[in-house]
């Protein structure tokens, strides 16, 4: 009898909780699809799609593809069986993935491009900075802290080093970097490549480079975990900061912490929250098939452009720049403070 | 049967090829590498070397013994992140005030209890140490994530940093460590018991069984050592990068696979020599080291890394079969 007992009230109290749970997530499931988690940018966006997302009602499931293009289609196929109102996708691959987007959008499950941008097909919404952008507005900030240094015009030795030459970011933040340097034909940038974005090779291609290019004047890793070893073979080299320029991009809490310790110059940041709190705010008008009203919004304080392009409506949201003189705002992710206050969704 | 000086010094030769293959790899880029010939360079490759260079001895001795350990490359990382996690300032970091030794002691333990989890589980079980192992490479990484969060930590300790910055007589002291661990296991290999047991166990692990050598014994030890080597490259490495990150390392077991293979290692157990293996990763780190001076564009990478690695495998596998028609 004590044990029928106990077995009800356990019963009862699972049925609770599955209720509970069922009444917080009762707009469905939104199935995320993260390149991989190896990485504070992606991890960040897990938070923040499970926090703002569940507070608007939806129950986010992260799938992480482990940096494998092949992994994420199979993945992406996956979860049109486990039937979710939304997939997101930041794709490894910007070709390989785009398959998968078209069988979901056939199937009539909303696709949301979150911060890789994919223009090759249509999705339902792509909320990003532009990686491409991101690169020129890197681009521009190399510019700027030569100048700071040699005058004009503008000359010096950039060495470059991207993340897994494998990856369609890296390489797009190549692609906008080199446009913008190419027009200062003084500048000489030589571009490594750190395999799987391992930070030990960033470290040694640095130590390598410095040895027979010792007049270098700027590094640009391609994200704020890369410069962690070369900052330390800076030091072990005698260094000090601003010795050699550093510029990196990403706007991680590793990236804004060097630049407070003077290591790093500029960290251009991808507005983490912001892509976020944009798919939040127009998800349910995705979901219930509405057409979005193009335009300008506010999104966590940034004025975010929703234009219709041939790629479907594209929310852009501008990557800023980060150095010493405003790193402490709590607007950028790298300083770990999401923002508070219910999402506005878009009427 | 005997051998005259000419064969014996032929038969020395074709032992020891995979030096001679470096020393010609390096002559070649001294003389098509612009500023690659130069003390620093040559610094920089034992330097750059010394953690795929450790993890390799732990991976040489599990493949003599006729196993495998593909859980060094995930301990070498965990035992990274364990450490800067504890005394780093900044990012993940608990940024405690603790003494260097006590995380050295922290990062060896990890590495003594995986490599003991991973012995015991082959030894006494009886799991194939190929599945043991990749679910150590698996499970173990993913630790470090759980561990961290997905996050960076860096800013640790001066003396923490010590043996990755300092030189002795200019010879930094990452290089002295490296060649250290290489003689004292050439040492261990080559003239104790436990070496001899390891050969025999790798040969025929039924045979010395009967021959009343513990054979468990000595196959556990091996895991354990394989796993406090790992940790100390992952410890070393922590003191190197400054700090971690969770992809930390990732590739170098593959790298420690190539230089084992290269070294002359026999993946079927029995066979192999520490100075071999030696050669092996600094071969892979000439390689590395020439690519990041020369003007190559980063995507061509990894096809001459594997270039190099089939060609001194094919080499290896035609003298060695040279070596056998010699012996008879």
């Amino acid at each position: 009898m004590r044990s029928a007992c106990l077995i009800t009230t356990v019963l009862v109290l699972l049925a609770g909780v599955t209720t509970a749970q069922v009444e917080e997530h009762k707009k469905g499931t939104v199935i995320y699809l993260a390149p991989t988690l190896f990485d504070e940018f992606q991890t960040e966006s897990m938070a923040a799609m499970q926090s703002m997302l569940g507070s608007i009602g939806y129950k986010v499931r992260t799938l992480d593809a482990q940096n494998r293009a092949d992994m994420q289609l199979n993945q992406l196929e996956n979860a049109l069986l486990m039937s979710p109102v939304a997939l997101i996708v930041a794709a490894v691959d910007f070709d390989s993935v785009v398959p998968g987007i078209e069988k979901a959008r056939s199937a009539g499950i909303p696709v949301v491009i979150y911060d890789r941008q994919i223009t090759s097909t249509v999705s339902d919404l792509s909320s990003v900075a532009g990686t491409i952008e991101i690169g020129r507005l890197a681009g521009a900030a190399a510019v700027e802290l030569l100048q700071g240094r040699h005058g004009k015009p503008t000359r010096g030795s950039v060495l470059q080093i991207l993340g897994d030459p494998g990856d369609s970011y890296t390489l797009e933040i190549q692609k906008g970097f080199d446009e913008v340097l190419e027009l200062h034909p003084q500048v000489e940038v030589t571009t490594k490549a750190a395999m799987q974005w391992e930070a030990t090779h960033a470290g040694d291609i640095a130590e390598d480079h410095l040895l027979v290019k010792p007049e270098t004047d700027l590094i640009f890793p391609h994200a704020g975990h890369l410069a962690i070893p070369i900052v330390a073979t800076l030091e072990a080299k005698g260094k000090r900061p601003g010795d050699v320029l550093m510029l990196t991009s990403g706007g991680s809490p590793v990236g804004l912490e060097m630049i407070r310790q003077g290591w790093m110059q500029v960290d251009v940041e991808q507005p983490l929250y912001a892509q976020v709190y944009g798919i939040a705010m127009c998800l349910d008008r995705l979901i219930a098939g509405d057409s979005l009203k193009v335009g300008t919004y506010d999104v966590t304080g940034l004025a975010a452009v929703l234009s219709n392009e041939s790629w479907g409506p594209n929310l852009k949201i501008p990557g800023r720049a980060v150095a010493k003189a405003n790193v402490n705002d709590k607007a950028f992710w790298g300083n770990l403070t999401p923002p508070k206050g219910p999402v506005k969704i878009i009427k | 049967m005997t051998l005259s000086v000419r064969q014996q010094l032929v038969v020395w030769g074709l032992d020891h090829l995979v030096w001679f293959i470096l020393a010609g790899t390096l002559i070649v880029f001294s003389l098509t590498i612009d500023q690659f010939f130069q003390i620093g360079i040559f610094v920089n490759i034992l330097r750059q070397a010394t953690f795929v260079g450790i993890i390799s001895v732990g991976l040489s001795l599990a493949i003599i013994t006729g196993h495998m350990d593909l859980s060094v490359e995930s301990v070498m990382a965990l035992s990274a992140m364990a450490s800067a996690y504890l005394v780093a300032t900044n990012g993940a970091g608990l940024g405690l005030d603790l003494p260097t030794w006590m995380t050295l002691l922290v990062s060896l333990g990890i590495g003594a209890v995986i490599g003991l989890i991973n012995g015991f589980l082959i030894v006494n079980l009886k799991i194939s140490a190929f599945i043991v192992t990749l679910a150590a490479y698996i499970g173990v990484r993913g630790l470090g994530l759980i561990l961290t969060g997905g996050r960076s930590m860096f800013g640790l300790p001066d003396d923490f940093r010590w043996a990755a910055n300092a030189e002795l007589a200019s010879v930094p002291v990452l290089v002295l460590v490296l060649v250290a661990t290489y003689l004292l296991f050439h040492l261990v290999l080559k003239y104790s018991r436990f070496g001899r047991y390891i050969y025999l166990i790798g040969g025929n692990p039924t045979a010395p069984f009967r021959a009343g050598i513990p054979v468990n014994r000595v196959l556990l030890s091996v895991f354990v050592i394989a796993g406090i080597l790992a940790a100390f490259a992952g410890w070393l490495l922590a003191a190197r990068t400054n700090g971690a990150t969770p992809n930390l390392g990732v590739g170098m077991l593959f790298e420690a696979f190539a230089a084992v293979v290269i070294g002359g290692v026999r993946l079927a157990g029995g066979a192999g020599r520490l100075s071999g293996v030696f050669a092996g990763v600094l071969l892979m780190g000439s390689i590395d080291t020439a690519i990041n001076v020369m003007g190559l564009p980063p995507h061509n990478t990894q096809v001459i890394r594997a270039g190099m690695v089939l060609m001194a495998v094919l080499l290896d596998s035609a003298t060695s079969a040279s070596r056998r028609r010699l012996m008879g």
